[in-house]
């Protein structure tokens, strides 16, 4: 069965005219890794908040069409209950700190004691969690003393205590630098090694050719393109939606090495197929 | 990392009484001292909050606390000594200035009290850390959502002022002057404002809807990851606060019938 369903969603903010998501429909399955892409003001977030339901939920506005979360429809559900199904992870590490918690080992039960987990479980879970985080060290640190992507890798564990399948992060690196950036997408991929089913949004296109099984293409409230990553990064227009292609397609695109119409977005697969190119002539 | 606290970590009884009866001892104090407005008694109630405080440790702390109160004190004093209205006998004087028995015995009664006061609020915020008097709270049917209020703010207060530190330190690399004249500090306030206000602005929404993904709006009865450690000198501290008061009701009483 389809984890994620969208039909038809149109959505628009309170004070904004125009539909900042025009008729977007789209499918996910379980376990699926989906990059989303496209420039600023694309509608990027805002169709994070929508899986989530924070839109309309949070925002009000104008709202069509539907969200379902295994068959759950989520404009119509409550988001405590949607939120045990999926989480969601913003771009600035500071702002998902709750502030109320003087270690990094509370900070995480926040979440596990709005739901009202017994206190046994709790403590697996938020060990589990820290653990898979890597971030167990610094279980008695204050939250506030942690580097960014110490923090954002925190924030994940908040996420992952409460064990949703679905995991959405909004430029979860947009605001660290290289190392703790690294950090983050190695936990990412734990995570998707684990059967959860990611969906990232991110300008680091070398990322997002590696990990997606497919990516969301969007310009302008609009789904451009749905597709793998080859197929979306071998496209000859993606300079119009403000996005560059992994710096290995854009080398291969320009001594058009491809393989059956399509360029290579790895590092791998370039090697690969630079390697044949250069036997054959 | 700077917090709203004035927590003094130490390892005494004090400190591990629940916070709750901490918070009733203020109020106990101040019921005593209402009930029986002598000087004797609040003399009583005073060596028993500085004997609580010895225990605890921090009895060098709360100097800062009572000094913090002191000119205010003094003026009590001054002015009550000149000019009680129910002055009559002549203490001593400083030169042409008579102070008054009367009017000095007044003010002593306050200014006892008020350092009683301040000592059982000495003994509450010097002894237990605000998280676990608010979560003391919540437990106790205080809303989760208040409680998070009250000791977030602790937290994020010195956060958003090292917000500032940061966005003033940014401008001045810029060539803005922030220092120096009055009239340049006010001028490189209003550029400060902006981001400042749309920092946190964004920075509260991205907040509450983080929060939202943790299920802060749930149903569901929330449970606490910390046990709670009520001993049976915690349930018995409740018990001789109400006898405490009790007693000193009896006594007015017995004045009063005399
Ligand atoms: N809270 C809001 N209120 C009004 N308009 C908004 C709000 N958030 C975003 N927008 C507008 O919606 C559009 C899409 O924004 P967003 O979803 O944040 O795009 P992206 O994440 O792709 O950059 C933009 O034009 C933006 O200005
Ligand atoms: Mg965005």
């Amino acid at each position: 069965m389809d984890k994620i369903v969208v039909e038809n969603l149109k959505y628009k903010y309170p004070l904004t005219d125009k539909l900042v998501l025009n008729d977007i429909s789209f499918k996910i399955e379980k376990g699926q890794f989906i990059g989303i892409i496209g420039q600023n003001g694309a509608g990027k977030s805002t169709l994070c908040q929508a899986i989530t339901g924070l839109v309309p939920l949070f925002f009000k506005g104008a709202y069509g069409g539907r969200v379902l979360v295994d068959g759950i429809e989520v404009a119509k559900s409550n988001i405590s209950d949607i939120s045990l199904k999926v989480g969601m992870v913003f771009q600035n590490p500071f702002t998902q700190v709750t502030g109320s918690k003087l270690t990094v080992y509370e900070e995480v039960a926040f979440g596990l004691e709005n739901i009202g987990l017994n206190r046994e479980e709790m403590k697996n879970r938020i060990d589990e969690a820290l653990n898979l985080l890597g971030i167990y060290r610094f279980k008695d640190r204050n939250p506030f003393d942690l580097s960014g992507g110490q923090m954002q890798r925190l924030a994940i564990a908040g996420i992952i205590a409460m064990q949703p399948d679905v995991i959405i992060l909004d430029e979860p690196t947009s605001q660290l630098d290289p190392q703790g950036s690294e950090e983050v997408f190695k936990a990412v991929w734990d995570l998707k090694k684990r059967g959860i089913t990611i969906i990232m949004v991110e300008h680091k296109m070398e990322k997002i050719a590696e990990y997606s099984d497919k990516v969301l293409l969007m310009h302008d409230g609009k789904v451009i393109d749905f597709d793998t990553p080859e197929k979306i990064f071998s496209r000859d227009d993606l300079m119009q939606y403000g996005v560059i292609e992994p710096a290995y397609t854009r080398i291969c695109k320009a001594f058009d090495i491809k393989d059956s119409g399509l360029y290579p977005v790895t590092l791998d697969r370039a090697c690969e197929m630079v390697v044949k190119y250069n036997e054959h002539n | 990392m700077k917090s709203l606290s004035l927590y003094q970590e130490r390892d005494s009884i004090i400190h591990e009484i629940e916070p709750i009866n901490k918070l009733l001892y203020i109020l106990t104090t101040i019921l005593i001292m209402i009930i029986v407005p002598s000087i004797k008694c609040a003399v009583l109630c005073m060596i028993i909050s500085l004997m609580l405080l010895l225990k605890a440790n921090v009895i060098k702390k709360v100097l800062p606390i009572i000094n913090f109160s002191f000119i205010i004190l003094i003026s009590i004093i001054i002015i009550q000594g000149l000019f009680n209205i129910n002055n009559k006998t002549v203490l001593f004087n400083i030169g042409k200035i008579k102070f008054y028995k009367e009017g000095m015995m007044y003010s002593a009664l306050i200014v006892i009290r008020v350092i009683n006061i301040l000592c059982a609020f000495a003994l509450l915020v010097l002894t237990t850390k605000p998280s676990d008097l608010i979560e003391d709270l919540v437990r106790r049917g205080l809303s989760p959502k208040i409680g998070y209020v009250l000791s977030s703010v602790l937290q994020i207060i010195p956060q958003m002022t090292s917000t500032m530190g940061t966005i003033m330190d940014a401008q001045r690399s810029r060539g803005l002057e922030t220092e120096g004249k009055l009239i340049n500090r006010i001028k490189a306030f209003f550029p400060l404002i902006g981001p400042v206000v749309m920092n946190s602005l964004i920075a509260t929404r991205e907040r509450a809807m983080a929060l939202e993904i943790r299920a802060f709006s749930s149903k569901n009865k929330k449970t606490f990851l910390n046990e709670t450690k009520s001993t049976k000198l915690d349930s018995s501290l409740k018990y001789i606060f109400i006898a405490a008061v009790i007693l000193s009701i009896i006594w007015r009483a017995a004045i009063w019938t005399k």
